[in-house]
């Protein structure tokens, strides 16, 4: 197109733009209606998916909270399972409880996270500031990649081999499953982490630079301070993945019906392996003359007790992790 | 590292310390029932592991309970992990006794000789339970009756032969019943069970006719439907009309059971009479090795009131143990669990069948020859 010539008449006024004829563009009548219907139709499949996405997931909070609820009291929270005769009633009135389990899942949980947050956060950090893209860097991210997808049970196998190397056979202790949990969560600690720090604008990092401050305080003082909300939300995320493993857990921490608070000797309950075992019993044992108070079916009972709690561990770490991002976000001027 | 850090830091450990000492209990009070308290007093401490059978895992936890009652600073932890399982640990050196639903091989006793400080590994019979034959039919057991029939019939039933509930065979047993013309599903464990072997011990002990299957704890057919685990086949039966299989009285609840011809009679199963075909049974002395005792259930009795299906549990433990503390636990544990209280505290948390005098007497020789 040449650029128009200004000629006496055309003094650029909107009198003498050209004329756009807007009908042309206007869809007609019937293909209007085509898309109206297209795009229904998609707002229905959309929304059904996400109903269809939805449904097991509200049937089995549901269905945990029904059951849960049943044997859900303080009695059960605030007693392990020493004691225990059957079906019969323990000398508080309760049948038995989860404190013990409580406590295992808690402690190997942080136990676990001891381990991988100083490995996940420093690997991720030298990722995205030290490596540049050198080869090292590559085969770290795919050996990350690879320990992702590392089944939870080969985790506790390594835990177990490792133990029984140092320890002697048959060392089961909390701090075991510790290391098996930190296997399955150092990926996904790494992962969301090095994605946090990518996405520091590199303009804070040259600033920081630039004023004569050493590397060291930048990535301390800007880049993990200014990244950190994201950092726990992914921290939360790992723990949220290894706190219901069940596998790992039953090769490494072992089964005990009394409180153990010492993570680094003896056998350790954790919530998962208890609702496996509660469920393996499936019923209990009530002698004729026992009366209205010998449950048969506690087992069951209290497996779906001890379910609801791990639910509301995970909600409360999740809680406890949206505060701290909030908490430590860094204000921003807008 | 500023003040305000190391601060928070000791303040979290305190917060940790304090959490932990109130959490520190937790522990039930025991029940106060003077006939489960061991009777004699031992002074034994430290953690000590048993693994092994599932089937005795809450005769475990009753026994753990009693035995830390005379010693509390015993800590004991039970992992129900199988009978094989179990025996394998056990022949690592990591626990300190295992449980299991059959007697060790001459391979595993010949093992053993690595784990054991001297000698070999023995086994001595703990926990004894009925094994139910447990029906779910319409008009029958939901109205609380029960099926009697004979060795050769529940054989029949589990090979295949009968096929219809209203089978002549357990018609003519049970002419006070009304049966319906229905196929009979069978269930059985699709696991390896000690519970499986035990049954078909019985069958073909008492059916060899009609029951040609070699022993294993694998079921030998491919009838019907499997399900794991006692819970797995207690479930199913529970879930279909016409459904039979067998489990461990404890876990069968309110189906209907059968009571089995002994003699000239029919005798339902209760924990009383499966104690009456143990009476009437011997100790195997054929097995190699010493000090161990082997029950050979005398499922032919003719002894008045025995139920002869009965399956028996055991534990396997070194006579001598590389570690002393180890071996007076071992012990001290096996006296309680095979006394009078230890065996009246099972039959309480599980409805097992209190093992008789004639064995008891044999087994008490040999934990007496532990040291």
């Amino acid at each position: 197109m040449s650029t128009p010539r200004k000629t006496a008449e055309d003094d650029g006024s909107i009198a003498y733009a050209p004329v756009i004829d807007w009908d042309k563009f206007k869809p007609s009548r019937s293909s209007l209606a085509a898309r109206k219907r297209k795009d229904g139709l998609m707002h229905a499949l959309i929304i059904l998916a996400f109903i269809v996405a939805l449904i097991p997931l509200i049937s089995v909070l549901w269905t945990t909270l029904v059951k849960g609820a049943q044997r859900f009291n303080w009695d059960f929270l605030s007693h392990n399972m020493t004691n225990v005769i059957g079906g019969q009633q323990t000398a508080s009135g309760g049948y038995g409880g989860i404190l013990h389990a409580i406590i295992g899942t808690l402690e190997i949980t942080l136990g676990a996270m001891v381990i991988s947050i100083p490995i996940g956060l420093l690997c991720a950090v030298y990722l995205v500031e030290y490596s540049g893209d050198g080869k090292l860097a590559k085969t770290i991210r795919l050996l990350v990649d690879v320990m992702s997808g590392i089944p939870s049970i080969v985790a506790g196998l390594f835990a177990f081999s490792v133990f029984t190397i140092i320890g002697g056979p048959g060392t089961a202790n909390g701090f075991e499953g510790s290391v098996a949990l930190s296997l399955l969560m150092i990926p996904t600690v790494v992962k969301t982490s090095e994605e946090m720090l990518k996405i520091v604008p590199n303009d804070l990092r040259e600033a920081s630079l630039a004023l004569g401050v050493t590397k060291q305080r930048t990535i301390t003082k800007v880049v993990l301070r200014t990244s950190l909300p994201g950092i726990v939300s992914g921290v939360i995320l790992a723990i949220a993945r290894v706190i219901g493993e069940t596998a790992p857990l039953l090769l490494t921490a072992g089964y005990i019906v009394s409180t153990n608070m010492n993570l680094f000797s003896g056998q350790m309950t954790t919530l998962p392996v208890y609702v496996y075992q509660e469920y393996s019993k499936f019923r209990a044992y009530c002698p004729e003359d026992a009366g209205a108070s010998c449950v048969a079916a506690i087992p069951m009972q209290r497996a779906w007790s001890a379910a609801l709690m791990l639910i509301v561990i995970v909600l409360i770490l999740n809680l406890i992790g949206r505060i701290v991002a909030k908490i430590f976000s860094v204000e921003t001027k807008r | 590292m500023s003040t305000s850090t190391i601060r928070r830091i000791v303040a979290a450990v305190a917060g940790v310390a304090l959490l932990g000492s109130v959490a520190a209990c937790g522990d039930n009070a025991a029940i106060d029932d003077p006939d489960t308290v061991p009777s004699s007093k031992t002074e034994i401490s430290g953690n000590f592991a048993g693994a092994g059978a599932s089937s005795q895992q809450a005769a475990v936890e009753a026994w753990i309970s009693g035995f830390q009652r005379v010693n509390p600073q015993a800590k004991i932890s039970y992992n129900p992990s199988g009978s094989g399982a179990g025996v394998t640990t056990f022949l690592t050196g990591a626990t300190a006794w295992a449980s299991s639903d059959k007697p060790l091989d001459h391979e595993e006793v010949n093992e053993s000789k690595s784990v054991c400080k001297e000698g070999t590994a023995f086994d001595v019979p703990v926990y004894a339970t009925p094994i139910a034959v447990a029906f779910n039919l319409n008009g029958v057991s939901d109205t609380g009756q029960h099926l009697r029939m004979d060795a050769s019939t529940i054989a029949k039933i589990f090979n295949g032969s009968i096929t219809q509930w209203n089978d002549p065979a357990i018609a003519k047993q049970n002419p006070d019943v009304t049966l319906p013309h229905l196929p009979i599903t069978i269930v059985h464990r699709s696991d390896k069970s000690g519970t499986t072997l035990n049954f078909v011990e019985y069958l073909k002990a008492a059916a060899g006719n009609d029951w040609k299957y070699d022993l294993s704890e694998n079921w030998p057919n491919e009838l019907g439907q499997g399900a794991k685990g006692t819970s797995g086949v207690v479930s199913t039966i529970t879930q279909a009309n016409g459904t039979i299989g067998y489990a461990d009285l404890s876990q069968v609840g309110e189906l209907g059971t059968v009571a089995v011809k002994v003699g000239d009679d029919y005798v339902p199963i209760s924990a009383k009479s499966a104690s009456n075909a143990l009476v009437d049974s011997k100790i195997d002395e054929s097995v190699q090795g010493a000090n161990r005792v082997v029950v050979a259930i005398n499922h032919n009795t003719k002894a008045e009131n025995a139920y002869p299906i009965v399956m028996i549990s055991y534990d396997i433990a070194c006579p001598v143990y590389k570690d002393e503390n180890t071996g007076r636990f071992a012990q001290a544990w096996l006296t309680y669990i095979t006394s009078q209280p230890g065996q009246i505290a099972a039959q309480k948390a599980t409805g097992s069948a209190p093992l008789p005098s004639n064995i008891t007497d044999a087994v008490e020789a040999s934990i007496e020859a532990m040291n």
